[in-house]
């Protein structure tokens, strides 16, 4: 198989699925969904297939068509189903940006994404977390500790970078 | 239960994750105005709440026990038919490509000129099974260097206009013309030029493909760079 065969096959293994729930949750639109997924990895390929940040590349492209379409769209009233959930580019913004933290939580290690439940979205103490988990609260501490860096790091990869 | 100095950087997670003791939260502040590495790390982390919370209050899908809701079609495993579908679209646009840069090379062909427009390679490809696609490499006219090519991706609403442009003017704006078979001109996407002079943008009309006669990209002031027709 040539090169660009086997590099195109392989962004789409590794990075199809997680392109598919991006722009399927900021579009809303299944029958959109894998057409665009496509075109944003024909797209990266064709422009640099060797970028050092392939997921922020692919995100940024997904982000880029997805914007155009809705913009597209919007000139026409009667069209803007194409993407009906975000009114304006911003609010597109916003819900990719949603999609983006979702799917870095959801790449966090596992102990790591517990804490963040639990001392985060469940409002608990450390030391409620530690009872929770099971772990000493020098451990919920150490692992809140990775779990902030870690989600740092995911977020910068897929290029949200504020 | 106490806090060795050696922990006290270890506390930021917590810190900004929220949780802490009063006294771990009141040790760690202080630490946080003398400590220059967990300033930066702060600087670097500070902004995750704000973040976090676009993620609803329970954190997303991820978090929550409650199944992902993704449509079926999504869910079923069709990689290695897509992948396929995939691949039959790049053996086309590599030689779509080649067609292009052929193109260009014999720009000077009186063919080309003859008309004021010159007739793109036509391919009929269907994108994906649903959507049937027609690609157009629109010529450069005489004095014009750009290299553009459209998708015609047919759709229920009318034809969907995916243009890729290359070696286009890098200011003012441009936009893409959509000549019906009357003759008659309306815009289907505008945009402004780029200063490496490439640009990838998508337009959209209510014509459908076999009722667009040409199309014609212009700059704002009504110069026409390229046309086709189809
Ligand atoms: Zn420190």
């Amino acid at each position: 198989m040539p090169l660009d065969d086997e590099a195109v096959a392989e962004i789409y293994r590794e990075h199809g699925p997680m392109l598919r729930r991006v722009v399927w949750r900021a579009t809303s639109d299944a029958n959109r969904v894998e057409d665009i997924v496509q075109e944003v990895i024909l797209r990266v390929w064709k422009q640099a297939p060797e970028a050092d940040n392939l997921r922020a590349y692919l995100i940024t492209t997904a982000r880029h068509l997805i914007v155009d379409q809705h913009r597209a769209a919007g000139r026409r009233p009667q069209q803007a189903q194409l993407v009906d959930v975000a009114e304006t580019d911003s609010a597109l913004d916003r819900a990719l940006d949603q999609v983006l933290v979702e799917e870095a939580l959801g790449r966090l290690q596992s102990n790591h994404r517990e804490i963040v439940r639990y001392l985060y979205y469940e409002r608990l103490t450390v030391a409620e977390t530690s009872v929770r988990v099971g772990v000493p609260e020098g451990t919920v501490k150490s692992r809140a500790y990775y779990a902030v860096r870690n989600l740092r790091d995911i977020l910068d990869e897929m290029g949200v970078t504020r | 239960m106490t806090t060795g100095p050696d922990d006290l950087h270890a506390l930021l997670g917590a810190y900004v994750l929220g949780g802490l003791s009063d006294d771990d939260h009141r040790a760690f502040s202080e630490h946080l105005r003398s400590c220059r590495q967990c300033q930066t790390d702060m600087g670097q982390v500070s902004g995750l709440p704000r973040l976090l919370d676009l993620a609803g209050p329970e954190g997303g899908p991820h978090l929550t026990e409650a199944p992902v809701a993704v449509p079926a079609p999504l869910l079923t495993d069709h990689d290695d038919e897509r992948v396929t579908t995939l691949l039959a679209e790049v053996g086309r646009r590599r030689r779509r490509r080649r067609t292009w840069l052929s193109v260009v090379a014999a720009a000077a062909a009186v063919l080309i000129f003859a008309g004021g427009a010159w007739l793109g390679p036509l391919l009929l490809t269907p994108a994906t099974p649903t959507l049937p696609t027609t690609h157009v490499a629109a010529a450069a006219v005489a004095g014009s260097q750009v290299r553009i090519d459209i998708a015609l991706v047919t759709r229920g609403w009318g034809t969907q206009l995916d243009i890729d442009c290359e070696d286009m003017p890098t200011d003012g704006e441009l936009a893409l013309w959509v000549i019906d078979r009357g003759g008659k001109a309306t815009t289907a996407a505008s945009w402004r030029a780029t200063t490496t002079g490439y640009s990838r943008v998508t337009g959209a009309t209510a014509l459908r493909p076999n009722e667009i006669q040409a199309l014609e990209v212009r700059t704002g002031t009504g110069r026409v760079l390229a046309a086709a027709r189809t």
